[in-house]
């Protein structure tokens, strides 16, 4: 797999726009693969609102226009995202990368996991970096939007990762897409509790446990993120 | 002469089951070679299925249904 090394590293700083806008910088950066413009491209951010973001075919579950009433009401309204998996809330607690790679059919490279292994490997090796001694990739029972890919701490979910593939233009080549959101602030609680909500609301009798999620500051509380995200950037651009 | 849409085979390792997420058109409908005709999920991961050729879009998996890699979800009539 060929990477360019023009990754526009002006992307690369926090950006805060609300929760719509940044699916949408996650959005373009993928057509920006699909469109042949580059190769590789990187983007963080973290929301300046918040939302109970979730795919689309939520809609089809039975009782959802009311969840979504329910769910406003309390603040979180419900927006979709162009990744799979299940309700998951964005706030400022949150800070997302996402990662973008143009992929060739046939490589190695061009499969789920090794797009989720290129993407939370580097994280864990950050963490590392950072002092987490026991970070790793795995599920987590009881958390929400649970994967096989976590980023976990001491078994605990910190990032939770998903990905969209889709056709390059013109070529026979893929673009993947790999997302991974983390919660960097507030209690595992406040977080789990909305999701719990949503799953009331459409009486599903699955909940989550906050005691499967942990928060970047409760395993670092004196980290200087701003400082140290650069670090997890360049971990992901040259991996 | 029929050409049939299958879900990819080499996208993910293992013998995990996806869903059809969405059809993004219609049953019966014409759709043109390249056109995005359908979203599979497997493992939080959305793909984009591509229409292999020109044809009239003949659908026999539905949406929420569940599908192997491999497997034939829809065929086009040319």
């Amino acid at each position: 797999m060929t990477i360019s090394p023009t990754a526009d590293k002006a992307g690369w700083t926090l950006q805060r726009p609300t929760v719509e806008a940044g699916l949408a910088l996650d959005e373009a950066l993928l057509e920006s693969i699909c469109q042949g413009e580059s190769w590789f491209g990187l983007v963080a951010w973290s929301p300046s609102d918040r939302a109970l973001v979730m795919p689309r075919r939520h809609e089809r579950v039975a009782g959802f226009p009311e969840a979504r009433r329910i769910l406003r009401d309390m603040g979180w309204p419900i927006l979709f995202r162009a990744t799979g998996g299940t309700p998951v809330p964005q706030s400022s607690a949150v800070v997302n990368v996402a990662l973008a790679l143009r992929c060739q059919v046939g490589s190695s490279a061009a499969h789920l996991e090794w797009g989720y292994r290129r993407l939370g490997e580097p994280w864990c090796e950050w963490l590392a970096e950072l002092g987490v001694a026991d970070a790793d990739l795995g599920s987590v029972a009881g958390a929400y939007c649970d994967g096989r890919f976590n980023v976990r701490i001491a078994g605990r979910k910190l990032v939770g990762t998903a990905q969209r593939w889709r056709r390059v233009r013109g070529s026979r080549d893929m673009a993947m897409l790999a997302h991974g959101a983390m919660q960097v602030g507030d209690t595992p609680e406040s977080l789990v509790d909305v999701v719990n909500a949503y799953q009331a609301a459409v009486d599903d009798p699955q909940r989550f446990e906050a005691a499967s999620h942990i928060s970047l500051r409760q395993a670092l509380p004196d980290l200087d993120l701003d400082a140290a995200l650069p670090k997890l950037l360049e971990r992901l651009a040259n991996a | 002469m029929s050409i049939v849409i299958t879900v990819p085979d080499d996208l993910w390792e293992g013998d995990s089951e996806g869903v059809i997420t969405a059809w993004l058109v219609n049953d019966g409908a014409e759709v043109a070679q390249g056109d995005l005709v359908a979203e599979v999920m497997v493992e939080k991961a959305q793909y984009e299925i591509e229409a292999p050729s020109t044809g009239v879009l003949s659908i026999t998996k539905q949406e929420d249904e569940v599908v192997e890699k491999g497997e034939t979800i829809a065929s086009l009539e040319s």
